[in-house]
């Protein structure tokens, strides 16, 4: 379980970080490549060690991974500790620390270097150290503020604060603007009538060419006036638009904060008069229940006559 | 027929009561008893007589005795199958004889029962009498209307319903009644049924009670107040229930999944009924109000005591603007007829008018109180207009006829072609406009004796009726709830203390309206206004004037009103003028109303200080004036006259005057906002008609359009209209009807110009509503109206056949638009289907100008049963005026199959009205569809009773094709008698028709085409085939 999320944590840490140094170009990694191989060939030898004479691929790859995320995680938790005590450089106080946090017991190491089975590995080929590309300069780099101790970070780069728009200028001319509303709605008015008449029966105008207008046929229905007399689901959502955009409006205005000091008094009697007369479908179902209409009142049970 | 003195079948209703046990949807039918109760008033009552149709009777007892009965219904066979005549005069008086033998009025019934013998001895005692009737009625064809639609599931689920309706007094189709609504009594009425359906009836409510099984529920009522039989209704089916959130007593019912709806359109009601009882000072006199909005209703609004059924296609959402005004007109008269008509009934249909009158004039003090003064007068003209046109082109309408003897001789009405003796007998239309009428004269009394004494008369009517109701033991009492012509002049004149025995005289007993005809001239050296008034009063539907005549005279000093005389042998009448005529001197003028104007006076006679005249301004009148006035004048009628009938009146006779100064005087209407928008609306047609005729020396851009522009449209991008916003409803009519109106625009071609075209098409392409609080559909509908309205006939070159290929590049525009509308609409369906309807009409309307094929099946689809009734009715106006211009026998046997077969009653009358108005053929023209098979036909539908209802609609349809003396087809049965039956149709048609029952016509036929297949054909087929073309 730990050693999962410290390999989580781990692989999370490094994709993080090689996401952060954004231009992965190709000596970043070829130094990236040679560290790795480096580890590779430490847990080899580890393994040679142990007295394995041969290992898979994967498990060694494996294994490497999870000595990865190990060094990372201690390198990780190592430079937390440090900044915890407000430092920027993590000393070897902050190491063993960070060992004893994550169970490892300090002072087997020493016994553990001076083993005699140790295999001396040779040092990592020198490869250049990743040249971190010039970042794209946008705009001029801040220096820090007097107040600020130099030691303290560097700003970021300016184009990470920097706000550089790269859309077009939307068009908002109004004649425009309602050109295209209207062609749009045409063009799709257009386009699904014509498929429905594709798909299903239609009716034509002309006898010579039956394609040219064709009408969607008509389809008597069993009860024609429901779709006729209620609003289509259309028209109410469009309605219940207008509808709340005036609340928000209403609510606007109420919610002004010079409205209410200037005249508290009259808000809240408009508070008090409201209910009766715009609540009204909250308040009618009490008031229903004292309404006295024969067409409300429960249907009565037949009389037994049997029993006489 | 049995007939054992009707002088002994005098009775008394005292209670009745109503049983329906078994309402079936599937089978549509019913079966249920009713129970009379009978005070015998006469001794020795032997035979009772009820009044009953189309139900089937299983037995009938009087007092547990079982009686024998005979049934016989003399409306199913008009006139006798072997009878020689057959001509309208004929049928109009079998007719009336045979309402007549059944009226109960007189004592009459089609339902004779034997009272047993053993009670005679009772009746002498004049001992109650109880008589049971049992019976069922099985798939009804009037009176009572199912709804039954064809889908999966339960009747309930199903929103199957069933609704009493009718013509007046129906009451008998759906159960045995005395139908008359003179004969009083209470009511007891039980409905058993679907324990998932509602039963709304008169009266109160007492409780809702299981069957045994449960399954099934019976509702039942009691309606104390004394009504009469054809006052009662009944609605059943799955029912939503509102009870209304002002007015705990009122009831409202819709069927399933409008309930929304019903909130929405009920939400005002409340508002009516306040109003109504604070006018009348009098409570609403029922203890309960139920409104029922069904399927397939025939009329719009129909009131019943205590309950009022309407139309589901009156319901309506808060989006739809167009629909509220309609709605609410139906809510205040079926709340007006309650009170006058339901509680209050007649006492014989010679009084049918007092309650017509009375519910149609507070009705009309409604509308003034809710929807405005210049609604009112507005709707008051119309209302003339409307009665007036209908009298000088059909004949007088009689409010209060009076039948010596009874004999039909003595027909008061001879110059119509049916009797007004019975509502049955009368024409649909006839009955329209005697209630236009009857309120009219209402407001004339009103005139005459005051609002505030009429308002008096109607309470106390209503407060005598209400104490006769209560007197629940004392039926005598009962025919205060009764309205007589005589009972309402006798208290007109002890609340007022007023004669108006000559205003009655001439308006009530007196068919016909005045016709004057008016000039002037200004007399300069006596100052003097010369006005002469002549009157036709030898026309048909005129009657002669005599009496004070009120006119109205602006002058530059200011409004003088004049009352003159109208007498036997004057014309000329001397008005003497209060102005000198002075056009120098800068002074604003005074007008009616006390308000005072700038005038540009450049345009006035000099020597006159005239500015307009106006003749019978308050209307107080039934007339139609012509008034000859310089152009000028009407101009300043228009601008200045603050009356808006004054201003339509200017309006259209400024139509003949094409000149800048009435464009200008129209524009500014237009542009005023404080100008009623109706008066704004008829402005708009009036200046595309002056701008056609001004065609040649017309400047600047299509009438109209930059008004529109200035009013509608963008501020930056003047093309493109504005996004929707219909808040402002005055702006919204406008915005509406002004493109309807451009369309008519033509230029030098006769053509709609390019621009006006453009302009529309633009419209439609920029329209957006969706930041609208309100639907747009009746706006998108008009626009497709004002496309219809751009089109022209199509130039044709030797009548080629219409193809794609050689359509109108802007016809091609047209069409576009049309179908991609028509195919939306089947996406997302508009309210009412306006867009539909819109749609039709203009395709219809590219048809008729050849732009594309005539062709009706289309309309035919769209005509079925199924679709939105209002689509039905658009689609069948085409599909008659296909019958008409391409003279199609099949499709007019289409239209009369319909007339048999088709469920909704109301598009069965529609069919037969709007062939009467758009007829196929006339007696003038020869037509190679006029033959005897299709008089035999509508022959056969008006005699047999099928029509039940609208009974009326087949004969306005014959009259319309053959006149009242239809020679025509005299001819043929002249020499009738002489053939068997059978024969008749092929033996007697002349040989043109018997041509063309071999060889129909299925296209418009061609001069050449027929010649060349017909060489030997007579010269009298030729001379016919040209005569049509």
């Amino acid at each position: 379980m730990a050693d999962s999320v410290v390999m989580g944590s781990g692989s999370l840490n490094s994709g993080s970080r090689s996401g952060s140094s954004k231009t992965s170009t190709s000596p970043t990694e070829n130094y990236q490549l040679a560290r790795r191989r480096t580890l590779q060939v430490v847990v080899s030898s580890l393994l040679t060690e142990c007295g394995f004479e041969s290992a898979e691929k994967v498990a060694v790859e494996t294994l490497t991974e999870m000595m990865q995320s190990y060094i990372t995680e201690v390198g990780r938790c190592a430079k937390a500790t440090c900044e915890h005590t407000a430092r920027s450089t993590p000393t070897l106080s902050d190491v063993v620390v960070t060992l004893v946090e994550m169970g490892f017991n300090v002072d087997t190491l020493p016994v553990y270097a001076k083993r005699s089975q140790r295999m001396v590995i040779t040092a990592p080929p020198v490869t250049n150290a990743p040249v971190i590309p010039k970042a794209l300069m946008a705009g001029q780099k801040r220096t820090h503020p007097t107040y600020i101790p130099s030691h303290f970070p560097e700003f970021p780069d300016p184009h990470t604060y920097i706000k550089t728009p790269t859309f077009r200028e939307p068009v908002s001319e109004y004649q425009v603007v309602r050109e295209k509303a209207a062609s749009q709605r045409r063009d799709v008015e257009r386009a699904l009538t014509r498929f429905m008449a594709k798909t299903g029966e239609t009716q034509s105008l002309f006898k010579d060419d039956i394609s040219a207008f064709p009408l969607i046929s008509s389809k008597p229905s069993a009860i024609p006036y429901l779709s006729t007399l209620l609003p289509s689901e259309l028209e109410l959502q469009s309605l219940e638009e207008t509808d709340s955009s005036e609340q928000d409006d209403q609510t606007d205005s109420e919610n002004n904060p010079s409205n209410i000091i200037q005249d508290d008094q009259s808000a809240d009697k408009e508070n008090i008069v409201l209910p009766p007369g715009g609540v009204v479908p909250t308040g009618k179902a009490n008031e229903e229940n004292m309404i006295d209409n024969p067409y409300l009142r429960p249907v009565k049970k037949p009389k037994v006559r049997r029993k006489k | 027929v049995p007939h054992s003195g009707s002088s002994m079948n005098r009775k008394k209703d005292k209670g009745f009561e109503i049983c329906i046990n078994n309402i079936n949807f599937q089978r549509k039918s019913v079966i249920g008893y009713v129970e009379l109760t009978i005070f015998p008033t006469v001794m020795n009552l032997n035979r009772i007589k009820l009044n009953s149709k189309q139900c089937r009777i299983y037995r009938v007892r009087v007092n547990d005795l079982e009686a024998p009965f005979i049934y016989n219904d003399p409306t199913l066979e008009v006139c006798h199958h072997e009878s020689k005549q057959r001509n309208l005069n004929y049928f109009s008086s079998a007719y009336t004889a045979a309402v007549s033998a059944v009226d109960p009025d007189a004592g009459n019934g089609e339902l004779s029962i034997k009272v047993p013998s053993e009670l005679w001895k009772q009746g002498d005692e004049m001992k109650v009498m109880k008589v049971y009737i049992e019976f069922s009625l099985d798939q009804p064809k009037g009176g009572l209307h199912f709804v039954v639609p064809d889908v999966e599931g339960s009747m309930a689920e199903r929103a199957a319903h069933v609704f009493s309706f009718g013509n007046q007094n129906s009451t008998r189709f759906w159960f045995p009644c005395v139908d008359s609504y003179s004969e009083l009594c209470t009511w007891k009425l039980e409905f058993t049924v679907d324990a998932s359906m509602v039963a709304v009836s008169c009266g109160d409510l007492v409780e809702t009670v299981y069957t045994h099984d449960m399954r099934k529920k019976t509702f039942h009522y009691m309606l104390p107040i004394p009504t009469a039989a054809p006052n009662i209704s009944l609605a059943v089916g799955p029912f939503e229930i509102l009870v209304d959130p002002y007015m705990h007593e009122v009831t409202h019912f819709c069927l399933p999944q409008l309930l929304p709806l019903l909130k929405h359109t009920m939400s005002y009601l409340h508002e009516i009924f306040e109003f109504y009882e604070e006018i009348l000072t009098c409570r609403y006199p029922y203890s309960c109000f139920k409104t029922v909005f069904v399927d397939e209703a025939y009329v719009q609004v129909s009131s019943y005591a205590s309950m009022s059924i309407f139309s589901t296609n009156l319901l309506h959402s808060g989006m739809i603007i167009d629909q509220t005004p309609v709605t609410r007109h139906c809510l205040a008269q079926a709340l007006a007829q309650q009170f006058f008509g339901c509680f209050i009934s007649r006492m014989s249909w010679a009084d049918e008018w007092v309650l017509k009158g009375i519910s149609g004039y507070i009705y009309g003090l409604y509308l003034k109180k809710t929807f405005g003064v210049n609604e009112y007068r507005h709707w008051i003209k119309e209302e003339l207009d409307t009665i007036v046109d209908y009298e000088l082109k059909i004949g007088g309408v009689l409010l209060h006829p009076t039948f010596s003897g009874g004999k039909e001789k003595d027909n008061p009405t001879p110059h119509l072609h049916f009797s007004i003796r019975h509502p049955h007998t009368l024409s649909w239309e006839y009955y329209k406009m005697f209630q236009c009428k009857a309120h009219l004269v209402m407001r004339l009394i009103e005139n005459r004796i005051s609002m505030e004494f009429m308002l008096q008369v109607f309470n106390k009517l209503l407060s005598l009726a209400s104490t006769a109701s209560s007197q629940k033991y004392q039926s005598h009492m009962w025919s205060q709830m009764l309205v007589s012509t005589s009972g309402f002049l006798k208290s007109i004149s002890n609340v007022s203390g007023k004669d108006i025995g000559p205003l009655i005289k001439q308006w009530v007993d007196q068919s016909g309206v005045v016709k004057f005809f008016g000039s002037f001239a200004f007399n300069r050296k006596r100052n003097v206004l010369e006005l002469e008034i002549r009157q036709d009063y030898t026309s048909s539907g005129t009657q002669k004037y005599v009496g004070p005549i009120k006119v109205t005279v602006q002058e530059l000093d200011g409004s003088f009103n004049h009352t003159l005389q109208i007498e036997e042998n004057s014309l000329k009448h001397d008005i003497p003028c209060h102005s000198k005529s002075r056009r120098n001197k800068k002074k604003k003028i005074p007008l009616m109303n006390g308000e005072e104007v700038d005038m540009d006076l450049s345009a006035m006679d000099a020597d006159s200080p005239l500015l307009w005249i106006r003749i019978d301004p308050d209307m107080s009148i039934l007339r139609k004036v012509e008034f000859e006035q310089a152009d000028f004048m009407w101009q300043y009628q228009l601008r200045f006259e603050r009356d808006v009938v004054a201003q339509e009146e200017a309006i259209s006779a400024l139509e003949i005057f094409p000149t800048p100064a009435s464009r200008l005087a129209l524009t500014d209407i237009l542009e005023q906002d404080q100008c009623f928008y109706k008066v704004r609306m008829q402005a708009c047609f009036c200046l595309a008609k002056i701008a056609n005729s001004m065609m040649s020396t017309w400047t600047g851009p299509p009438a109209m359009k930059s008004l529109f522009t200035r009013m509608f449209c963008c501020k930056s991008c003047p093309n493109i209209v504005k996004t929707n916003n219909f808040i402002n409803f005055q702006s919204y009519f406008l915005q509406k009807t002004m493109p309807v109106a451009m369309a008519l625009l033509r230029d030098v071609q006769n053509l709609c110009p390019k621009e006006v075209l453009n302009f529309m098409l633009d419209l439609i392409k920029y329209n957006d509503n969706r930041k609208n609080k309100f639907s747009d559909n009746y706006y998108r509908a008009e626009l497709i109206d004002a496309l219809t309205n751009s089109l022209t006939p199509a130039i044709s070159i030797n009548n080629e056949v219409r193809t794609v290929d050689n359509l109108n590049t802007d016809v091609r525009l047209i069409l576009e638009e049309i179908t991609r509308f028509l195919n939306m609409e089947k996406l997302l369906p508009s309210y009412r289907n306006t867009i539909t309807v819109s749609c039709l009409r203009a395709i219809r309307m590219l048809q008729k100008n050849g732009h594309i094929p005539s062709d009706p099946s289309l309309f035919k689809s769209y005509a079925q049963y199924g679709h939105f009734v209002d689509v039905r009715i658009a689609a069948l106006e085409a599909v008659i005026d296909y019958t008409r211009v391409d003279r199609s026998s099949s499709e007019l046997q289409w239209l009369l199959e319909l007339v048999h077969n088709d469920p909704v009653h109301y598009i069965r009358h529609e069919i037969l009205s709007m062939l009467a108005k758009n007829p196929p053929f006339t007696k003038a023209a020869d037509s190679l569809l006029c033959n005897e098979a299709l008089v035999d036909q509508l022959w056969k539908l008006m005699n047999s009773g099928r029509m039940h209802t609208f009974n009326f609609s087949p004969r306005k349809f014959l009259w319309c094709l053959y006149g009242l003396n239809p020679s025509i087809y005299q001819s043929y049965l002249g020499q009738k008698p002489k053939q068997s039956p059978s024969l008749i149709g092929v033996a007697m048609a002349p040989l043109g028709l018997k041509r063309k029952a071999e060889t129909p016509l299925s296209s418009s036929p061609e001069p050449g085409q027929v010649m060349q297949e017909e060489p030997s054909a007579k010269a009298s087929v030729k001379s016919k085939v040209s005569n049509l073309l």
